[in-house]
C-alpha cells in the first residue's frame, strides 16, 4: 500500500490551474515573467542587430541594413552589409549567445557567481595556445584551432585534476582558477620573448575581438549551439533543483553525477567553442546571467534569457569598439572589460546580499 | 507499508567508517526516532538510508529491494527527506518551494498536474503554512522556514519521511506542531524516521527509538521499555532519574550531574 494525501476521486477533471506567475501551455508550465523577458530580450536584440548592420564608417539606414541581409537594395549596401558587417554581427551573436550560456550553467552549477569560463582557466588556456601558435615558428594550426585546443586542453586538465565536478564544484572551480593562473604565466612568457610587431599580432587574443574572427570557427561555434541551447534547456529541470544543496537536490530525484557531467560539458563546449572565434572577451559569462537572473526574477534558471543578454552585451561592445573612436578600432573585449566591471559592481552594490546565482 | 530495512550496512565519510555493518529494520507505517550522542553517525544514517551517502558495504533495503540499485528519481518517489540545515535559492516563496516536492512526480511533458496542485495545497495546509504561501523565504523566521521545508517534504508524497532534527531552531510550540504533524503523517500510513536531540521529545513522538552509540545500535524499541538511567548513562555520559510524563506516560529523563567516568 502506498500512503497518499486524501485525494478527491478524480472524474474528467477540469484543466488545473497553474501557480501564481505561471501558465499552462499544453503539459508545459510557462513562467510568465521569464517569457516577457526573453520576448523583450529578442526585440532589443534585433534592433542591435539592426544598428549594427547600419552603423559604421558607411552609414546606411537600419531598414535598408536589414533589407540587404535578404539580398534587396543597392549593391553598395549589398556589399557593406553581406560581405562586410553580416559575418561580424553573425560572429557577434554567436559568441554572446555561447559565453551567456557558458556563464549561466557554470554560476548555477557552482552556486557561484563567480564560475565563468574566465575563472575556471579556460579562457587563460585558449589565449596561451593562440598566442604561442603566432609568437612561435609558423605552426600547422592557426590560431582560431589552437584556441579551440587550448580551451579544450584546460578544460580537460581541470575537469581530470578536480576528478569531475566535485561536491559544489568547487574543486572544479579551485582547480581552473589555479591552471588559469599558470596559463596566464605561459602567455606573458611567449610575449616577453617575441618582438614588438609579432607580439602585437597575437594582441588581439589577449583581449578577445570580433574583428578577426573566421568562417570556420564561426560554423563550429553555431554548430555547437545547435546542440548546446536545446540541451541547456532541456537540462532546465536538473538546473533548478541543483541549486539547492546536494543532499536536498538528490531528494528530490536528481541524478547528481550525471546532471553535473552534462552541464559541465555543455557550458565547457560552448564557452571552448566561442573562444576559438573571438579570444577571451571578458565579463559576459559573468555579467549576462546576472543581468538575466534581474530580468527573469526568482524561480526560474534563466537559460535562454542569459543567452540573449550575452549577444546584446556582445553586440553592444563591438558597436562602441568600433565606433566610439573611429577610425581607430578598440577591441570588444576592452570594451566589456571597460564597461563590465562597474556595470557589475553596480548590479552587486544594489542587489540584496544574495549566495546563490 | 514500505519496509525500510539495513542489511551489514557500512557507511563512511572519507576513510573513516561512521557505520560499521548495521542491521536495522524501520517498522513500517510508525514514527522512529534515532537518538545518540553528538558524532554518534545519527545523521550519517539518516543520509544513508536517504541514499545521499552511498553505502562503503551492506546495502539499504526499500521493500526488499537495494536502494543503491533503484533509480534516482524512483527512489525520490518513495523516500522524501528534509536534510539539517537546508538552504534555498534566493526569493523563492513557501509555494516555490514546496512545489520543488513535486519533482519526482513531474517530467519534461507532465509538468504540472492535478495531482502537483492539490499536494501542494495540502502540504501547505499540512504544515500550517497556507497564509505564508505567498511570501519570499527570507523574509520569515527560523520556525516558520523549517515548517516550509517540511511542506516540500510532504508535498513529495513519499511512503518514506526522513527528517533530520526537524525541530531545531523552533520554539515550544512550533516543536509540539511538528511533531503533532509527524505523527499525523504516521497515522496516514507513512513511516517516519527522525533524528532528534531532545530525549523527551523522542519520547513522546517515537514508537520505536533507536539509541546509537558510535555507530552502533545500543538499544532500539518502544520508549517506555528501553530508556532508563542506564541508557542516558550510557548515551551521554550522564546520570539522571528517569520518570514517566504526568500527562503521556512517556519517560521524561531529569538529568542529575555528569557520571564519575570510568576506564
Amino acid at each position: 500500500m502506498t500512503a497518499t494525501l486524501p485525494r478527491r476521486p478524480a472524474a474528467r477533471p477540469p484543466a488545473v490551474a497553474a501557480p501564481p506567475g505561471h501558465s499552462m501551455l499544453g503539459p508545459v508550465l510557462v513562467h510568465r515573467r521569464g517569457l516577457v523577458t526573453v520576448v523583450g530580450l529578442l526585440v532589443v536584440l534585433g534592433a542591435v542587430v539592426a544598428i549594427s548592420l547600419a552603423v559604421g564608417s558607411v552609414r546606411i539606414d537600419p531598414l535598408r541594413a536589414v533589407g540587404a541581409v535578404f539580398g534587396t537594395g543597392t549593391p553598395r549596401d549589398l556589399l557593406v552589409v553581406g560581405q562586410l558587417r553580416l559575418p561580424r554581427v553573425e560572429a557577434g551573436l554567436a559568441v554572446g549567445i555561447a559565453l551567456g550560456l557558458s556563464g549561466c550553467l557554470m554560476q548555477t552549477l557552482a552556486r557561484n557567481r563567480l564560475a565563468t569560463p574566465e575563472t575556471t582557466g579556460l579562457n587563460n588556456g585558449a589565449t596561451a595556445f593562440a598566442v604561442a601558435s603566432v609568437v612561435s615558428v609558423p605552426m600547422s594550426l592557426a590560431p582560431p584551432a589552437m584556441a579551440l585546443t587550448g580551451a579544450a586542453t584546460a578544460a580537460a586538465l581541470t575537469l581530470g585534476l578536480s576528478g569531475g565536478a566535485g561536491p559544489r564544484g568547487y574543486r572544479f572551480l579551485v582547480v581552473g582558477l589555479g591552471l588559469g593562473a599558470v596559463f596566464g604565466a605561459v602567455t606573458n612568457l611567449l610575449l616577453a620573448r617575441a618582438d614588438i610587431d609579432t607580439a602585437n599580432a597575437a594582441m588581439p587574443w589577449t583581449v578577445g575581438t570580433l574583428n578577426t574572427t573566421t568562417g570556420p570557427a564561426v560554423r563550429l561555434l553555431e554548430l555547437g549551439l545547435l546542440v548546446g541551447l536545446p540541451t541547456a534547456m532541456l537540462l532546465g529541470r536538473w538546473l533548478r533543483a541543483l541549486r539547492f544543496p546536494d543532499a536536498v537536490a538528490t531528494g528530490l530525484g536528481v541524478p547528481l553525477g550525471r546532471a553535473r557531467i552534462a552541464v559541465l560539458l555543455t557550458s565547457v563546449g560552448a564557452a571552448g567553442l566561442s573562444v576559438a572565434v573571438a579570444g577571451p572577451l571578458g565579463m559576459v559569462a559573468l555579467a549576462a546571467p546576472e543581468a538575466a537572473r534581474r530580468l527573469t526574477g526568482p524561480g526560474p534558471v534563466p537559460v535562454v534569457a542569459s543567452a540573449l543578454t550575452g549577444a546584446v552585451f556582445t553586440l553592444l561592445a563591438d558597436l562602441v569598439g568600433r565606433t566610439a573612436f573611429a577610425p581607430l578600432e578598440i577591441p570588444a573585449g576592452l570594451v566589456t572589460a571597460v564597461v563590465g566591471g562597474p556595470y557589475l559592481l553596480w548590479l552587486l552594490l544594489t542587489t540584496r546580499t544574495r549566495t546563490t546565482p | 507499508m514500505t519496509v525500510l530495512q539495513t542489511r551489514s550496512l557500512t557507511l563512511a565519510h572519507a576513510r573513516t567508517p561512521v557505520i560499521d555493518g548495521l542491521d536495522l529494520d524501520l517498522p513500517a507505517g510508525q514514527v522512529t526516532v534515532i537518538i545518540g550522542p553528538n558524532g554518534c553517525g545519527k545523521s550519517t544514517l539518516l543520509s544513508g538510508l536517504a541514499r545521499v551517502l552511498a553505502p562503503r558495504g551492506g546495502s539499504v533495503l526499500l521493500d526488499g529491494c537495494a536502494l543503491a540499485t533503484m533509480p534516482t528519481r524512483e527512489v525520490a518517489r518513495r523516500v522524501g527527506l528534509l536534510p539539517q540545515s537546508a538552504v534555498a535559492p534566493d526569493g523563492l516563496t513557501v509555494r516555490d518551494l514546496v512545489r520543488y516536492g513535486r519533482h519526482p512526480h513531474q517530467g519534461l511533458l507532465r509538468q504540472w498536474s492535478r495531482a502537483d496542485a492539490e499536494a501542494v495545497d495540502a502540504a501547505l495546509a499540512a504544515a500550517g503554512v497556507e497564509d505564508l504561501a505567498e511570501r519570499p523565504l527570507d523574509t520569515l523566521s527560523g520556525g516558520q522556514r523549517q515548517r516550509a521545508w517540511i511542506a516540500m517534504v510532504v508535498a513529495q508524497d513519499t511512503p518514506v519521511v526522513l527528517l533530520d532534527e526537524p525541530t531545531s531552531a523552533l520554539d515550544l510550540g512550533h516543536q509540539i506542531e511538528v511533531l503533532d504533524l509527524v505523527r499525523s503523517l504516521a497515522a496516514r500510513g507513512r513511516t517516519v524516521v527522525l533524528v532528534l536531540h531532545d530525549l523527551s521529545s523522542a519520547c513522546r513522538v517515537a514508537d520505536h527509538l533507536v539509541a546509537l552509540v558510535d555507530g552502533q545500535v545500543v538499544a532500539a524499541g518502544a520508549p517506555g521499555a528501553v530508556v532508563n538511567p542506564g541508557l542516558v548513562r550510557r548515551l551521554y555520559g550522564v546520570e539522571s532519574v528517569v520518570v514517566p510524563d504526568p500527562t503521556h506516560g512517556t519517560p521524561v529523563v531529569c538529568p542529575v550531574g555528569l557520571a564519575a567516568r570510568t576506564g
